[in-house]
């Protein structure tokens, strides 16, 4: 498919096209700076309000004490999940589409995973006593952590996903650092000299670099399989209707991957206008990712059937139950949210026609997104809210707090990817060249023709 | 003084093509007078690797390591945490690990180690940081092939021999 791909770039236009523009983004760039820092500055107001006032501002109460704070948490890290995916799975598998967007991937992967690592931060109230309940030190009573917890687990997860997509991240940065270093001058030159660890591009460090390429991305394989896996388990491991359940592990990852190439789409788009990257990225690449996000959100929208089926199928009145409250009852409107969103407008983009129509994809692409947060919005509290004691029965909604500091997280994310856009490559430079024709000689390119000839 | 360490002085020859310098660096890599000589490439090209003859790279010790590494130790941390103080479940008897539980650990510190050792291993064998080594020519990281000779000038055998080869440029770094 990609390998069809007219290119009316060389690889010599590849370093003054990409990093000319970065040095001067179009004046939308700073008004989306601008618009995700007041973003920050209000989730800040709003947690600074919550730490003073205390958790009572949250509507967090029995029955319900993982509200909007673990669904963003969930969220964020299913946003990274795609960028893991394209920069590995997918250098794995060869696709050649995925080394134009798979800096803007890795960059989103990272970002969105130190969102997420906020929320359990900002739930525990007193964050400043976090790190001491959640690292495995020995407590007052000399006894360790539970290994048996999930939440350990997760903790464990989390931070190696997070320290292994920032080394690959880096990793591709490296030779691009140095590409930018051998332009700039003074300050610049010495700075970006030091960031790219005097990297010179020598056929033996090239050789290294691919092979440690090849091995990380299959150490990251089944770590981002694994990794929303354990997330999944949170919830899985627990006796509660509505979350004890095999199919969440396949479930959440699939999730995580289509909210996570609806928001490569989301990212992509206004940041290839902003820097007139047209040349680099092109339309077949922006294709490419609107396939995977359809494939994904059909594997959704059966695990959605498959979900309900089993509820029926097992026999479980208390499972049933919930199932069936789950599409009519008072969070019904969260349920079919996440249905359209995720399931039935994604299906228009079987139509050539809406894939390749970049508007139409974009909002389609922020619907998936509303859709897979409103998704981990109803397994969360739909399933909280009714437990095996109707004694305790409760209702939650979210309160202003909790949905500004949501906001707050989106400006967060937007914010360093943002920063991120300006100061690094958005595209890949070494690896964009590497699908770009290759600069043969005219001689042998005479041959090849005459060769194709006979 | 005889030359052990590497050095910046010498020649480099900047090619255009790829079929060229591929070429280039076949007819010169075995050859003793060109000992100690560097090919510069913009990206990682095949054709490169190929042409330089290299073979496996040894990073994949590093990780196989840095990976079982972290799997003895990811066990190890739930399992000696758990011997010397376990934590009861249901009556379960003490001292009986539970694996599959320790399975996860065990999984996420062999990547996290594994990936850690590749690094390190790509860095210490491509010899970076090294501060004492310098760009020879800028263009090599943006669209240009470039094969560097140390201790020779441009009036050398060496420097004939790439000029033949289909160098567009030869210099003194």
């Amino acid at each position: 498919m990609s390998d069809e791909v007219k290119w009316e770039t060389t690889i010599s236009d590849v370093n003054d096209g990409i990093l000319v523009n970065l040095e001067k983004p179009s004046p939308a760039y700073w008004v989306a700076l601008a618009a995700a820092f007041s973003l920050v500055v209000l989730g800040i107001v709003f947690w600074a309000r919550q730490v003073t006032i205390g958790m009572g501002v949250t509507y967090l109460n029995s029955p319900v004490y993982w509200g909007v704070y673990i669904t963003d948490f969930v969220f964020w890290v299913g946003i990274g999940h795609a960028g893991t995916l394209i920069s590995a799975i997918l250098f794995l598998f060869r696709a050649k589409w995925r080394n134009t967007i798979n800096r803007s991937a890795e960059a989103m992967t990272i970002f969105a995973v130190i969102s997420a690592g906020l929320f359990p931060l900002i739930h525990v109230g007193r964050l400043w006593l976090a790190p001491y309940w959640m690292a495995p030190l020995p407590n007052t009573n000399n006894l360790w952590v539970n290994f048996r917890s999930p939440l350990i687990w997760d903790i464990f997860a989390i931070s190696t996903y997070l320290t292994v997509s920032l080394l690959f991240w880096y990793m591709g940065l490296v030779p691009d650092l140095a590409s930018i270093r051998d332009r700039t001058r003074g300050i610049k030159r010495l700075v970006y000299g030091f960031m790219s660890f005097g990297w010179r591009g020598t056929a033996k460090q090239w050789w290294h670099y691919e092979a440690g390429y090849g091995f990380l991305a299959a150490l990251a394989t089944p770590l981002v399989l694994s990794v929303h896996s354990v997330v999944s388990w949170d919830f899985a491991m627990s006796l509660q209707p509505g979350w004890h359940t095999t199919i969440f592990p396949p479930y959440f990852v699939a999730g995580a991957i289509l909210s996570g190439c609806a928001m490569v789409y989301n990212l992509v788009v206004p940041i290839r206008w902003m820097f007139k990257l047209e040349k680099f990225i092109l339309a077949e690449h922006l294709e490419s990712c609107i396939k995977l996000t359809l494939l994904t959100s059909t594997i959704v929208f059966y695990a959605y059937g498959i979900e309900f089926f089993v509820a029926w199928y097992s026999g479980n009145p208390y499972e049933w139950a919930l199932f069936e409250k789950r599409a009519t009852g008072p969070y019904a409107f969260y349920f079919w949210v996440m249905t359209f969103c995720n399931c039935l407008f994604p299906l228009l983009f079987w139509s050539k026609r809406v894939r390749n129509s970049i508007p139409i994809s974009w909002v389609i692409c922020v619907l998936v997104n509303v859709g897979m947060w409103f998704e981990r919005y109803n397994i969360i509290v739909s399933s909280l809210v009714e437990d095996f004691l109707p004694s305790s029965w409760g209702h939650y909604e979210p309160s202003p707090t909790d949905i500004f500091i949501t906001w707050g997280s989106f400006g967060w994310f937007f914010f360093w990817f943002l920063i991120f856009c300006k100061f690094f490559p958005i595209v890949s430079l070494s690896e964009i060249k590497l699908i770009m024709p290759k600069p043969w000689s005219p001689k042998k390119l005479k041959g090849a023709a005459k060769h194709g000839a006979h | 003084m005889a030359r052990t360490k590497k050095s910046d002085q010498g020649i480099i020859a900047i090619f255009r093509y790829l079929d060229v310098v591929c070429d280039a660096i076949e007819r010169v890599r075995e050859r003793p007078d060109f000992e100690g000589h560097e090919v510069f490439t913009p990206t990682s090209y095949h054709e490169i690797e190929h042409a330089c003859g290299f073979g496996s790279s040894p990073v994949r010790f590093f990780t196989i390591i840095g990976a079982l590494t972290g799997t003895v130790g990811g066990f190890s941390l739930c399992l000696l945490m758990d011997w010397d103080w376990p934590l009861v479940v249901g009556g379960k008897t003490a001292g009986l690990p539970s694996l599959p539980a320790y399975v996860v650990i065990g999984f996420e510190c062999t990547i996290l180690l594994g990936a850690i050792a590749t690094i390190l291993g790509m860095l210490v064998l491509g010899r970076i940081p090294n501060p004492k080594r310098r760009v020879l020519d800028p263009r090599t990281t943006d669209d240009r092939f470039g094969i560097f000779v140390p201790n020779v000038g441009l009036d050398s055998p060496q420097a004939a021999l790439l000029k033949e080869c289909g160098a567009d440029e030869l210099k003194v770094t």
